[in-house]
């Protein structure tokens, strides 16, 4: 589990070092990530289901994304988009069009499915976590 | 009176910047109606495109006057942003004349990407990481780490003779796939499957997904649709890229090498 943590943190890292994040937030970015990851990982343990996972680790990651943006005083994107990419549908696209290619029909509508699925979900996880009202985050910056 | 036109092209040229860098509309906006607010302009209008800004200043008086931008969707340089943000908080504060607003403008749009060798080394690391994750093994990881600087060579060098996204896109993935392939090809027991998902990571379109979904939530449905759009045909164009030569390999060697 440590070894998934510190790896998905290296992952967003590198990644939101490649999009030009500031090189004092990419720890807090690479950190973002790894908690998205995490979330999804525990939440498949306990056989939630990939939709559900998806859902609950987007919306940890963006209230995540919103609390560092308070603290540290920068825009939430830099931590939201750098901490998406371990959820984002990467393999559900690939496993989709191989499936096509193959031409084995019932594998690749499950497929389909389920990356259409998982995009929604993170959908849905990003607009409940930004539901939440910004006051709340505001406290955070007040208190520094 | 010139000090109007001044500060709306101050305030729409750093919305054009926060933009081109990747911002989502809402903030755009949201920073040239602040700005415009500190400088004391009081009757504006503003209106932010995925790709474009337009606003008009003082309309009803005599140094009235409207500027628009046209702001293709570039590339995401998240450090810009955040420093334009910095910016644009010290203009509201007062803390900033309108002449040292300029100067740390073009500051901030001048934040260089990193070099080249730490954006190979890195693109790579992330590529091997997302292997990992996605269960591959160590193998696997230390493949997906060489593919993945050979493909961020590529990029720069695509980006070089400035090709359009699409093409960069099928190109990138396809020649992702290929790379694991030959490795396949050369004997190396891989999962290749777990090498391409983690090598194509860099192309996939989380940023243009996330940046849509926010434009949506603000209510700002035309430049969601846009970013949508965006997302989607990326995704359509990487499992071109990827389809084409998994087919390619097929045809080539028979079934059986991919089964």
């Amino acid at each position: 589990m440590i070894l998934q943590i510190v790896i998905s943190l290296f992952a967003t890292l590198s990644f939101a070092l490649l999009f030009g994040a500031p090189k004092s937030e990419l720890f807090f970015c690479g950190l973002a990530g790894a908690i998205g990851w995490v979330v999804y990982v525990v939440l498949l343990g306990f056989d939630s289901g990939i939709t559900i996972a998806n859902l609950i680790a987007t919306l940890a990651l963006t209230v995540f994304s919103r609390v560092i943006a308070s603290i540290r005083k920068n825009p939430v994107t830099v931590y939201l988009i750098s901490g998406i990419f371990p959820l984002v549908p990467g393999a559900g696209i690939y496993y989709t069009s191989y499936y096509f290619i193959m031409n084995d029909m019932e594998q690749f509508s499950s497929y389909g499915m389920e990356t259409v699925k998982v995009a929604g979900a993170i959908v849905l996880g990003i607009i409940f976590g930004f539901g939440l009202p910004q006051n709340w985050f505001n406290q955070l910056q007040r208190k520094r | 009176m010139a000090v109007t036109k001044e500060i709306l092209a101050l305030s729409v040229e750093i919305g054009d910047a926060l933009l081109r860098n990747g911002a989502e509309v809402y903030r755009v906006e949201d920073t040239v109606m602040h700005i415009l607010e500190a400088y004391e302009i009081e009757n504006y209008d503003v209106y932010v495109l995925s790709n474009g800004i337009f606003a008009s200043a003082n309309e009803d008086k005599d140094d009235a006057c409207s500027m628009i931008r046209h702001v293709p969707l570039g590339s995401i340089h998240l450090g810009r942003i955040a420093a334009l943000n910095q910016l644009s908080r010290e203009i509201c504060s007062h803390e900033c004349s309108l002449i040292d607003a300029w100067k740390r403008l073009e500051e901030c749009k001048a934040i260089p990407y990193s070099k080249k060798l730490t954006r190979l080394f890195f693109c790579g690391l992330g590529c091997s990481c997302f292997g990992y994750l996605f269960g591959g093994n160590i193998l696997d990881a230390v493949t997906a780490f060489f593919i993945g600087i050979l493909l961020q060579m590529f990029l720069d060098n695509l980006k070089q003779h400035k090709s359009s996204k699409f093409i960069t896109n099928i190109l990138g993935s396809a020649f992702v796939t290929l790379f694991a392939l030959l490795a396949l090809f050369l004997g190396i027991p891989l999962h290749y499957d777990k090498v391409i998902i983690g090598d194509i990571m860099p192309l996939v379109p989380g940023i243009a997904l996330t940046t849509s979904i926010r434009d949506f939530f603000n209510g700002d449905y035309l430049s969601g649709a846009i970013h949508m759009i965006d997302a989607v045909l990326t995704a359509f164009c990487i499992a071109v890229g990827v389809g084409t030569i998994i087919t390619l390999f097929r045809f080539v060697l028979g079934g059986a090498f991919l089964a």
